[in-house]
């Protein structure tokens, strides 16, 4: 059985979208028969987390959270994986990081340590609100579509689809909302959005073995 | 490129950036890096980038190579 998990905290307003639209890859982890593991909140911390990826060896990992070139946080901030300090505790697995430009020197460096494949995100990435949506991510039609692109990406590792697909997947979709946020009529602001989509897309990257899949031999 | 040309250039992007923000209407809100995980509006950002500082120079970043994608539509064939 394949052992996938979840770092999700939810600490901020961003966190709190990021949090909100990766439920339903918990569900779907779960409803595949995957063993899910969904540390959210409070329990996103390192000593959870940490301990977690060593006694259960996920195969997938997704990290939601904030970030920098050589780290990825929980929650707090709490750093839970850094260069300096432990990016070969992601040996063996497929990681995805929600976060911001973590792909950039962590990425290449937990793959040269034994990770498989790093997905990230190489600068910061953008998120944007609808004002009518009153921060409720479940009315929000604008972060929908900055964050639809990610889920579908992580659900397609969920489904078996190996990297270089889902990561194309990804950045088909996002460049789809980018058209549409160019061409509808429905919401005046929308244009205004689509520069910031634009950075996730060219931001988005993976290191490490693009065939690699959880239903293959890693 | 001489300091003095490629400071008048920097310059440039960043006046060409701030008119850009100045269309965006104050409703519209983006969160962009670390910076508490909070949204930002139009006048948060054209404060970064009038500030020069770090997210203002990524904000610029982004904005340009938004543009410089219409004359390689390519780019967004994934």
């Amino acid at each position: 059985m394949t052992c996938v998990l979840f770092s999700r905290p939810a600490d901020d307003s961003q966190l709190n979208y990021l949090h909100y639209y990766s439920k339903e890859l918990v569900e779907l982890s779960e409803m595949l028969g995957h063993k899910t593991i969904n540390k959210e909140l409070q329990e996103a911390n390192k000593a959870t987390i940490i301990s977690l990826v060593k006694k259960q060896k996920p195969r997938l990992i997704m990290f939601n959270g904030h970030g920098s070139p050589e780290e990825i946080c929980g929650h707090k901030q709490e750093v839970l994986v850094s260069t300096i300090e432990n990016s070969d505790i992601l040996k063996g697995t497929i990681t995805y990081t929600l976060s911001c430009s973590s792909a950039l020197v962590l990425g290449p460096k937990s793959v040269e340590e034994g990770a498989v494949c790093f997905i990230g995100y190489e600068s910061d990435f953008a998120l944007g609100k609808d004002p009518e949506s009153e921060a409720s991510p479940r009315y929000d039609k604008i972060a929908k579509l900055f964050l639809e692109p990610s889920n579908l990406l992580f659900s397609s590792l969920l489904r078996g689809q190996n990297v270089k697909i889902s990561v194309k997947k990804a950045k088909q979709k996002m460049a789809d909302n980018i058209s549409y946020l160019n061409t509808t009529k429905s919401f005046p602001e929308a244009i205004y959005y689509a520069p910031f989509l634009f950075g996730n897309y060219m931001s988005l990257t993976s290191h490490g073995n693009q065939d690699a899949s959880i239903d293959a031999e890693l | 490129m001489s300091e003095k040309t490629q400071d008048n250039l920097e310059d440039i992007k960043r006046e060409i950036v701030i008119e850009r923000l100045r269309q965006i209407p104050t409703t519209v809100k983006i969160s962009f890096g670390r910076d508490k995980g909070e949204f930002m509006n139009r006048d948060d950002m054209i404060r970064q980038v009038e500030g020069n500082t770090e997210l203002g120079r990524k904000i610029i970043h982004v904005q340009l190579d938004y543009l410089k994608a219409f004359k390689n539509i390519s780019l967004l064939e994934a």
